[in-house]
């Protein structure tokens, strides 16, 4: 029986012994979970560095990385929110921030970031209801490509570039006329995610917007947009190649297509190929130069549910910094980094391609930060896909989309 | 009542599983169809048949309902057609007919992600059926046949016929060997034909075979998902029952009106499974 007791005892002891070494191991250790985008070898090593520097200025500070995929990482997100079991830091596509913050998923940083404002590209999608909730870190604008042989073989000399709607009308109807197999324009299939991104800077050339500052109402039934789309759909008819946008971007570079409207993973395709191409970046036109492109990109937000708020602005802070996005976007040729100290270091200025996308960068808008754009992009796209492929009248369905957006504004 | 509860032990593993995974998803799925449910969304309402309301002035909906019809009756008589002829082709002994039966049942066996990225790579403009297309003067669409609302669908559809035809196949063949080869001969004996047999008594024979095949290709086509997902993620007028659940469940997170649309799309098939299996037992009493 004594027995029995010193052995419960000492059981006792070593279990207490375990919880409070347990409670006072980390020595005030504080543990960042950091939910992360980037996965390809090119530009994995250069976080990881980053995360073992900062770990190393920092020493009671612990990041641990997470991996997402653009496949499913949306779903991720989505289901940790409702599970509560979100990491501190995430990665979201500018799309998502309104979606997080209307669900009070995100920490607002209004008051640790609000002296950083100025130094930074792209505020907009981090913005709902005059809070901040997600800091810009690298953004991604379109830019037009084109092909200068084929436009030397149409009969443009080289130091020719489009700059309005009639320039690129006329280089893509001569490009198209060289060959069967040789086409003027790329014209985005009905892609999901991707065929709005190529019709709206037209409009936004013109000014024109969907839905009004406030949010109340939706103007996208508007000339502008009716004139957008007809200048569109024009190039669509009569002088491209319709495909996705991969298979495009693979005609381009074989010399099948003259114009293109393209992002930054374009040159670092046409850099790490090694592909011997000769073209030109221009920023897109509009009806009148200069035109506006769309932009979107990859924002830092920390989750409302974090007990590590402070700490983990103090983290988002230091990978936007000028020298981290430097790191970055040389490691990954990103084009467009949202600090403005950055943009404008010789990597971007010296090299005439990357200069085009800053100067687009400052040129271009997102679409609207609310949280029902999931739904108002369904329903663009679905105008603009029946007007492109199934020569529906474009005003009615510019009307048509336009009660539908109203409908779910009023709904919300 | 020991062996009793012995057999309650040894059933229990599927018993959980079947209660965790199917039933109590079911039931849980039917309550949230009668709800406003959002995932991240703090509450929800019960909002009764608003959901199924909803849905049926949904034009995305009603056109995926649509779409799915389409390829349901129209696929459903073509697999069950040409698996029935090659079974019967199959069926007499001849030189390589191992090679044959193979050949048709591989794509049965093969991944439909597989197939399917294969057929879009087909499909597109200079894919093989593409140009064949051009050269026999069908004058197929410029941008390929998944780039067009009025091919993709079809496209679709004629890949799946390609690639169920060899499964049901099998079944037929399994049913003709069940038929007594007596009643050939007698057939012969009597100066019967190959049309008379074949009318007379294989396909008689073989109804049971045929009215399973269909219900459970029904069943299997009013659930294509994969297919739609792969080659054209619903654009192009190719949106059917189950991609709209997804969208709306997976996409959305609009989980109490995806369950809505879940369980309209249960009861059609359940009423077409019903309806097809009063025909089977029909057809056992006659």
């Amino acid at each position: 029986m004594k027995n029995v007791k010193i052995t419960a005892g000492s059981i006792i002891l070593i279990l207490c012994g375990l919880i409070i070494l347990s409670c006072g191991g980390n020595g005030g250790q504080a543990k960042l979970t950091w939910w992360q985008f980037w996965t390809d070898p090119a530009i994995k090593p250069t976080i990881e560095k980053m995360v073992a520097d900062y770990e190393a200025t920092n020493p009671g500070i612990d990041i641990e990385i997470t991996d997402l995929t653009w496949a499913n990482g949306h779903e991720k997100i989505v289901v940790a929110f409702s599970s509560g079991t979100a990491p501190d830091i995430i990665e979201l596509g500018s799309d998502w921030v309104a979606e997080f913050s209307y669900n009070n998923q995100l920490a607002s940083m209004t008051k640790d970031v609000i002296e950083d404002t100025a130094g930074f590209f792209g505020w907009t999608p981090g913005i709902y209801n005059n809070e901040i909730y997600a800091f810009p870190w690298i953004l991604g604008t379109r830019v037009l490509f084109i092909n200068r042989d084929l436009a030397r073989q149409a009969g443009y000399d080289d130091r020719f570039i489009p700059v309005n709607w009639e320039d690129l009308r006329g280089v893509c109807y001569d490009i198209n006329k060289l060959g069967k197999d040789i086409y003027g324009f790329g014209s985005n299939a009905a892609e999901k995610h991707r065929l709005y991104k190529k019709v709206l800077p037209f409009l936004w050339a013109q000014d024109g917007t969907i839905i009004t500052e406030n949010g109340k109402y939706a103007v996208f039934a508007s000339e502008k947009t009716i004139k957008a789309i007809e200048f569109y759909k024009e190039l669509h008819d009569s002088c491209s190649m319709v495909d996705t946008q991969r298979r495009l971007e693979d005609a381009f570079l074989e010399g099948r297509i003259g114009v293109i409207i393209s992002g930054d993973w374009l040159l670092k395709r046409i850099k790490n190929e090694g592909l011997k191409i000769n073209f030109l970046t221009t920023l897109i036109p509009g009806p009148n130069y200069p035109g506006k492109s769309f932009v979107g990109g990859e924002y830092l937000a920390v989750s409302q549910a974090s007990k590590n708020k402070e700490k983990a602005i103090r983290f988002i802070k230091y990978i936007t910094s000028k020298e981290n996005q430097l790191a970055f976007c040389k490691a990954n040729y990103s084009a467009n980094p949202s600090n403005k100290e950055a943009a404008r270091d010789p990597f971007f200025m010296d090299d005439e391609n990357l200069q085009i996308f800053v100067k687009q960068l400052e040129m271009s808008r997102v679409p609207c930060a609310t949280p029902q754009w999931v739904y108002i992009e369904d329903i663009i796209e679905k105008a603009i896909e029946d007007i492109l492929f199934n020569d529906a009248p474009i005003a009615d369905e510019v009307y048509e989309a336009n009660s539908e957006i109203q409908k779910l504004i009023d709904s919300q | 009542m020991r062996g009793r509860f012995s057999g309650y032990l040894f059933a229990s593993p599927w018993i959980i599983t079947f209660g965790l995974f199917w039933l109590f998803p079911l039931l849980y799925s039917l309550a949230l169809s009668f709800t406003d449910y959002r995932l991240m969304q703090a509450s929800y309402d019960w909002v009764g048949l608003g959901n199924f309301v909803r849905l049926f002035s949904d034009k995305s909906f009603l056109l995926a309902l649509k779409n799915t019809f389409i390829f349901v009756f129209g696929t459903i008589p073509f697999t069950t057609v040409i698996a029935l002829i090659l079974a019967l082709l199959i069926e007499k002994n001849f030189k390589g007919r191992t090679i044959f039966r193979s050949g048709f049942f591989m794509p049965s066996i093969t991944s439909m992600v597989v197939i399917a990225l294969i057929f879009s790579n087909l499909y597109s403009r200079g894919g093989y059926l593409h140009i064949l297309a051009d050269m026999i003067g069908l004058s197929p669409p410029e941008n390929g046949f998944l780039l067009s609302s009025k091919t993709a669908l079809l496209s679709v559809m004629a890949m799946d016929i390609w690639m169920s035809v060899g499964y049901y196949m099998l079944l037929f063949l399994a049913g003709l060997k069940s038929i007594p080869g007596e009643l050939y001969e007698a057939a012969e004996i009597a100066g019967a034909g190959f049309f008379r047999k074949l009318f007379s008594i294989t396909l008689p024979l073989l109804k049971p075979v045929a009215l399973f095949i269909v219900v459970i290709n029904t069943i299997k086509s009013f659930q294509v998902f994969v297919e739609i997902f792969v080659m054209t993620r619903g654009n192009y007028n190719t949106s059917t029952a189950v991609y709209f659940v997804y969208e709306s469940g997976l996409n959305r997170f609009e989980f109490g009106y995806a369950s809505a649309a879940a369980y309209i799309l249960f009861l059609i098939i359940a009423g077409f499974s019903i309806i097809q299996f009063r025909l089977f037992r029909q057809d056992r009493l006659t």
